[in-house]
Formats: structure tokens, sequence, C-alpha cells
């Protein structure tokens, strides 16, 4: 796999994504007011807070399958109003999802192959033959695939239907097929939602790998604070679609409104 | 003991890619091959070939056609027969019009204009799925069934309301019409149909078939990675309708002879569906399995009686038709809910290790 990116135009530090005062409502709920952040080329971006702070919206408003009310979307120097899905996609923005969003009928392999699904350019007329370019293409594509397979350890499960692993692998197949997009920018959905203490451990060290191997940008939402802590650059802080802190781990953990959005305030 | 894939080595992509990895699977293929080419029109009688092995190929056709679309797309169809009536009018206005073009053109190219207009009534599909979609369709199948009926047009003016086919030669042999012998017709109608199997087995396999399995199990996360919803679902209605549309072709020109608007109605679309769900969602073999299910078995149960010297009336032979052939149906979807198909591969997978249980 190539280093995702580094031919962009983006350099390392730079901001590949900002979003400016985006506001987002379903009729009259309003799921995300007036927040503004950016991704800065390279990191690890956290976005954190409470049950129903608009931390899956956010991620929606930014590959497209949300449009935002109110705001504008920055991307690698493009300002939008809003993001499409297609646009987003092939502009090199993957995703996982909270609750694992596979194609359950298909197996590991075939998963991951659909991530390479805007990689492969082949015509429609060869696909009818499986054979010349259509075969070199899926081949080459094949290649890549194996390679993440390599990466995330799922050897054993290449040929499984996915709907029959037990959910921790489901997960790193999830990576892997955002994986197969070779993104500039990964949006990780609580990756490690109901994982045990081994499987947590492993999937924050891919997510470390990812971000120092191939250089990919990285933001998750997570619930678990100590993991947070350890993986992210920067941690934004969501509370009722509010933004109320962003910054370091460090000054995020010190910060008198966060503890009070986790903790309650006295009365 | 003899089906095992112990000791075959794969040594590049390609042949870890292929459709058929294990040996065994080949030659059984060779086998089947052999047989439907040269076996079955060298000792196949009239009644075998005409009755039995052209109806069979055809449904297996419009179920492969019917499979792309809602077993590899996930998308439901009730129209179907509409579909393959367009494409058997279609074949039937472009040989009149150009009778010197060779048939198998026309055949080929009535499946393009049952794609197109697939195509068309597949555009709700974008905003509609599930039961709606299924109403969608459901217009398609009364629209085009009207049109059969109402231009006569369609049927050049014919004042029977029929369309017969005329007679077409293919080398010097003549393929449709009074004078067609069953074996060419039976040849001509299983070279379609084994090639078309081909093309539909390679699409399924590569990137168009795991374009349109991802919309079928999650279309939001196949949406942000950037598959195109609409064309990928237009793509299947097409693929779809151009099978049913030449599947509708030879079953007029190859089996029937001639056809009337009646042909076309709402109860093709169903048995068609029936071969899909029984045959398995998402496999082409068991689009196979479920056309010879349902269009076989009960001609086997009429012959049963007679073939055996049981003395029953033929009246009380076509009620017990139809109520084992119901049975049956109930018990093969209690048994296994996936199809044929998934019995065939669990009875493949056992095979792999009989006779030992591990």
């Amino acid at each position: 796999m190539r280093a995702p990116g580094s031919d962009k135009g983006v350099a390392a530090g730079d901001v590949l994504l900002a979003v400016d005062n985006v506001s987002l409502n379903f009729g009259g709920v309003k799921a995300i007011t007036d927040v503004s952040f950016d991704i800065r080329k390279g990191e690890i971006r956290a976005i954190i807070g409470p049950n129903g702070a608009g931390k899956t919206s956010m991620l929606n408003v930014i590959n497209g399958f949300y449009h935002p009310q109110q705001g504008r979307i920055t991307y690698r120097g493009e300002t939008r109003q809003k993001m499409r899905p297609y646009v987003a996609a092939s502009q090199g923005i993957s995703r996982t999802f909270q609750n694992v969003a596979l194609f359950k009928g298909m197996s590991t392999l075939d998963n991951i192959m659909a991530g390479r699904t805007l990689k492969m350019r082949g015509s429609f007329f060869w696909q009818l033959f499986r054979h010349g370019p259509a075969m070199r293409e899926e081949i080459e594509h094949r290649k890549v695939v194996e390679e993440i397979i390599d990466f995330l350890e799922i050897q054993a499960i290449r040929k499984t239907p996915v709907g029959k692993l037990p959910y921790g692998l489901q997960k790193r197949v999830e990576l892997g097929r955002a994986l197969a997009m070779e993104p500039d920018l990964l949006l990780l959905d609580e990756p490690m939602a109901g994982m045990n203490l081994e499987e947590k451990e492993d999937m924050s060290r891919f997510i470390i790998d990812v971000n120092n191997q191939y250089g990919t940008t990285i933001a998750l939402i997570e619930h678990d604070i100590g993991v947070v802590m350890d993986l992210s650059d920067r941690i934004v802080v969501l509370e009722y679609g509010r933004k109320i802190a962003d910054g370091t781990p460090d000054q995020v953990k010190s910060d008198q409104t966060v503890i009070d959005a986790y903790l309650g305030v006295p009365h | 003991m003899f089906y095992r894939e112990a000791g075959q080595y794969k040594t590049s992509y390609a042949a870890d890619m292929a459709v058929f990895p294990i040996r065994q699977d080949r030659i059984g293929l060779a086998v089947i091959l052999f047989t439907a080419f040269v076996l079955i029109p060298a000792f196949g009688n009239q009644f075998f070939l005409s009755s039995v092995m052209i109806p069979t190929l055809v449904f297996a056709l419009a179920a492969i056609g019917l499979n792309i679309l809602t077993g590899y797309t996930g998308l439901i169809s009730l129209g179907t027969a509409a579909f393959m009536g367009v494409g058997a009018y279609a074949c039937y206005k472009l040989t009149t019009w150009f009778p010197g073009v060779n048939i198998i053109v026309w055949i080929i190219a009535s499946g393009f204009v049952s794609a197109f207009v697939g195509a068309m009534f597949g555009l709700p599909s974008l905003r509609i799925k599930g039961f709606y979609l299924v109403v969608a369709t459901l217009a398609a199948q009364f629209f085009l069934q009207w049109c059969f009926g109402r231009i006569p047009w369609l049927v050049n003016y014919n004042t029977s309301g029929a369309i017969e086919a005329p007679e077409r030669f293919l080398f010097g042999i003549p393929i449709t019409g009074a004078n067609a012998t069953p074996e060419s017709r039976y040849l001509v109608v299983l070279g379609v149909v084994a090639l078309m199997t081909w093309f539909a087995s390679n699409l399924v396999h590569g990137r168009v078939g795991r374009a349109w399995m991802a919309v079928r199990d999650m279309d939001i996360a196949a949406e942000l990675m950037g598959i195109r919803l609409l064309t990928t679902k237009l793509l299947a209605f097409a693929v779809s309708s151009f099978y049913c549309g030449v599947s509708g072709a030879l079953m007029v020109f190859l089996w029937y002879g001639s056809a009337e608007p009646e042909v076309f109605v709402i109860n093709q679309s169903f048995l068609i569906l029936f071969m899909v769900i029984i045959g398995g969602l998402g496999s082409l073999v068991g689009s196979f399995m479920g056309a010879a299910l349902i269009y076989m078995l009960p001609i086997v149960l009429r012959l049963l009686p007679a073939a055996l010297g049981v003395p029953i009336a033929a009246a009380t032979v076509e009620h017990l038709q139809f109520i084992i052939v119901g049975v049956l149906i109930i018990v093969f979807l209690i048994a296994e809910p996936h199809g044929l198909a998934r019995l065939w591969q669990t009875g493949k997978q056992k095979l792999r290790i009989w006779p030992f249980p591990y």
C-alpha cells in the first residue's frame, strides 16, 4: 500500500479538514449547534462526549450522509456547504460504523475487495469475460487486499462469510474495508465498542500502526476515556450538540466544563 | 473421500480466484456440459427435448435474470414476465422488419430492448425499497401486459392478437417455425443459456457483482464507500431485464412457436420468483435447480402413475400433483430456507470430510 495522501499537496501538520459553525437539525431536534473544529494532517483526533452529544452526526456530516443547515466544510483547501457521499469517498474519506455495517453475505475477502471499488476502472465489457484486463485488475487489487489482510492478521478468516465471524473480528474486517480505500482521512465510529481488553489492545495497536506506517489522518469517536487519552493527539468534546472543549488530552482532562459534563455539577 | 481438495495447491491469485477452484468441481462441470451438449440431444426423445429440457432452460435463464436483481442486488421484482414479454415482442418486431438478419442477432438485440425498458422501470428503486418496490414493478407488469394486448402495432396488426414465430435459419438449419427439429432448437437454447450463464457468473464474481451485493447487504455503507446507488441498481435492473428479455424471446421463438399476451401474466412472474426462492437467492446454480424442480417435478408426478401401472384417473393425478408439489415446496423451505443451492453447498461440505467425522 502506498502512503495515502503523501502526494496530495497537504503537508503534515496542515489543516486537512475544517468544519466551521456547523449546525444540523432534524425537524425541531438540534443535533449539532454551531460547532467548529479542525483536523490536521497526520494526527489522531478524537471526538468524545456523552451519549447523544452529536458525535456520530458529526461524522455523518463530514462524509456527506447528512447535510447541515448551516456552516461550511473545508476539505483539502476546498470549502463546501455540504459534502456528498460519493465526493467524500472519491476524495479519500473512509469510515467505519458504530454498529458494524459489513456486507454480511460476502466473505472477508470480498468485503475488503469491495472497498477497492473506487480504484477499479475496468470496463463492463471485460467484466463479462473475467479475462484479460478485468482479471489483471482483479489480481492487482487482490495483492493490495492481501497486504491489508496480513496487516490486520486476519489470514485465517479470508474466505469466511463475515456474518459468521465474532464481533471483534467483524470490527477488524470493517477497519480493513475502510483501509482498502487508501484513505487520507479515516473516520472511526467507536472502533472498540463491546470489545474485551485484549481486543481493545489489538485495535489500538492497529490504529497507531495505520497512523504511523501510512500517515493516515484519523478521527475517532470512542467512549473508553483511557484509550482516547492514550491514542489521540487532540480531542474535541461535544455535549448536547455543542463544543465544550478542544485541545490536547492533558488540557481536556483538566477542563472544568468537561469534568462537569462527565461527572455532573453539584447543586 | 472422492470430493476433497487436499493436495491441490494454488500458486497464483488467478487460481485462487477461479470460479471452480476445486478440481472435482471442474470435472463435474465438464461431465454436465458433455451430457447436456452431446448425450441429451443424441439419446433424448422429442418429448424430453421439447417439453422438458427446453422449457427448463428457458425458465432457468429467466430465473438467473430475476436472481441478479433479487438475489444479488436485493431488489424484489414482480415484473419478470412482463420483461420476458418485452423481449418476445421486440424479437418479433425486429425479425419481421428485417427478415434477412440472423435470428440470434435479434434475440440478443431484444434483450437490449428489454434492458432499456427494465432500467426505466428501475428508476423508482433509488427512492423505494421492499414492498413498495414490489408495487412499482407490479405497475410494470400490468402496464406492459396491457401494451401487449392493446397495441396492434406490436403484433403487426394480426387480427388474432398473437405473435407467431416465422421460420428462421441458423447455418442453413431451421431453428424456429414449424420445421425446426427439437434437437436443433434444444441446442440453440442450450448454447444461449450456457453462454449467458458464463457471463452472469463472471459478472457476479467481479467488481460489478460485489457492488450489487454491497448494495443488497448494507446500502449505506456501500454509498459511503463510493458505490453509486442509482447506477448500481439501474445496472442490476438492466442486466436482469436483459436476461429476462432473451429468455422471453427464446420462449416464444424456440419453445411455444407462438404467443398471446396471456403468456406473460403475473402468474408467470410468481412462478419465476418461486424458482428463485426455492433454488436459492444469490446463486446461479440455484436458479437451475429451482427451475428444474418447479417445472420438472409436476411432469414427473404426472407420468409416474402411468409408468408404475397405477390405475388413477387423469384428473386425480392432476389434483395430486398440485398437492404434492405444494407440500414439497413447504418441506424444502422448512428444511433449508436458503434454498436448494444451500442444501447443495452443505452436502458438498459434508462430502469433503466424509467418511471421517473431522
